[in-house]
């Protein structure tokens, strides 16, 4: 079984790579999770990961020619598979996004729930096929009109290309802000449930300068607590991972310029 | 909302009011902000909004189109940039009338929070302003509150952002993933 979130939020700020590595990690005590840094222009994952020392990244999968295995690409970290990007500006511009779908395809081969950290933006074809490729998306907010505007415009992107929303996480959340009267207004507009809300940290601050996940570095951290309680409200869907490879790999995407 | 006229001392159209906030607290402005979104189109053209400063930091919001004031004025202005942002400095003490309007008050961070998404300016905006005006937060999440209550508004920003995704969709040659078809 696979199923491929895509954790988007639409815009910067929110969490998403804090909050694709703590899903990821509080999912690996049930399931084989595998991560992607698929933010191709604005990579940050292999901070937060300790892997930015690493040699193959996914740029160098979404290059033609290079002749790399995927597997290269893969690092086992925190209980995870882990597939960084790299931070190379010349590297993100001989990248070919449309490759993002063929790794996909080899990795759902050996995962049951692939997490894709999205690009803080929409404008670009790299940027939306995340969204475009994952089964159902995950869309990290905070509790600000922007945040959330940005957030319902993520969703019907995803809408549009078929992709539903597996729940909602607001991030970053101070305790003075009635989350649960805008949680609950927010549930009539988005597809799936509150998933949990994340209290702001200074953990999380403290995990990224060590270059840690959250979840490795302050595990009883309230954050923490509520990443776990996210994880365990998202209905992994079996999907049989031959026909989810199959669906990846036979789809055509043609190049633009 | 009437207030004395100021002197115009800044006029930009900048890509999202933050630029603005700042502005006006690096100045320590006493005075007010007009701000025009330019993408006013959803609400049918015309939204003008005001915010008042003493001494660099928000004390009143107040939104003409729809006549509403407070943390509901910032949610009519919370649109996408870019704005047009005309900042006007009066004399000290030229708002005191003025700004004794509870009903129009923000707390202090609540614009750079709610119109331009500005975490670290609305904690430095937070830092400058008065302590006494600390118990106003406690309305934050009613600007939040308000756009979520306002359903029209919303299925309006769903619908232009399909729309855009569609056609985007063409430009990028992605027609044939989405899910109606090209």
């Amino acid at each position: 079984m696979v199923e491929a979130f895509a954790v988007a939020s639409g815009k910067g700020g929110t969490g998403k790579t804090t909050s694709t590595l703590a899903l990821g990690m509080a999912l690996a005590g049930e399931y084989d999770v595998t991560v992607v840094d698929a933010d191709t222009g604005m990579a940050n994952l292999l901070f937060h990961a300790g892997l930015d020392d690493v040699e193959v990244t996914l740029h160098d999968l979404l290059v033609e020619g290079t002749g790399t295995d995927v597997s290269e690409a893969v690092y086992e970290r925190f209980g995870m598979s882990v597939v960084p990007c790299g931070t190379s500006l010349a590297a993100f511009e001989a990248a070919d996004p449309a490759r993002l779908r063929a790794v996909v395809a080899d990795l759902a081969a050996d995962a049951d729930v692939i997490l894709l950290d999205s690009p803080a933006a929409l404008g670009s074809k790299s940027a939306v096929l995340p969204v475009v490729l994952a089964d159902r998306i995950v869309v990290v907010l905070q509790p600000t009109i922007p945040s959330l505007s940005d957030g319902l415009k993520v969703q019907e992107y995803a809408r549009s290309y078929g992709s539903e929303t597996a729940g909602v996480l607001f991030n970053r959340v101070r305790d003075d802000v009635g989350i649960e009267r805008v949680a609950e207004r927010a549930e009539r507009y988005f597809g799936g449930e509150t998933l949990a809300t994340v209290p702001e940290s200074d953990a999380v601050r403290a995990a990224r300068r060590a270059g840690k996940p959250l979840l490795a570095h302050a595990p009883d951290s309230a954050a923490a607590d509520a990443y776990r309680e996210a994880a365990a409200r998202i209905d992994v869907r079996a999907g049989d991972e031959g026909a989810v490879a199959d669906r990846f790999r036979s789809a055509v995407v043609p190049d633009t310029p | 909302m009437n207030l004395p006229r100021g002197d115009l001392i800044r006029s930009r159209v900048v890509r999202d009011p933050g630029v603005a906030l700042e502005a006006a607290l690096d100045a320590e402005l006493t005075g007010y902000v007009v701000l025009e979104p330019q993408d006013a189109l959803l609400l049918g053209g015309e939204t003008r909004g005001v915010l008042t400063f003493e001494d660099g930091v928000p004390v009143l919001a107040y939104d003409a189109a729809s006549d509403r004031g407070g943390p509901d004025a910032l949610a009519d202005l919370a649109l996408s940039g870019p704005y047009r942002a005309d900042l006007y400095e009066l004399p000290g003490g030229a708002l005191a009338e003025a700004h004794d309007t509870p009903e129009l008050r923000v707390p202090p961070r609540m614009p750079a929070e709610e119109l331009a998404d500005a975490a670290d300016l609305a904690a430095r905006t937070r830092a400058a302003a008065p302590a006494e005006r600390a118990v106003e937060d406690a309305a934050h999440a009613s600007a939040v509150e308000a756009f979520l209550a306002d359903e029209e508004r919303i299925a309006a920003l769903r619908e232009r952002a399909r729309e855009e995704a569609r056609t985007r969709a063409e430009e990028w040659g992605l027609g044939g993933e989405l899910r109606d078809g090209p």
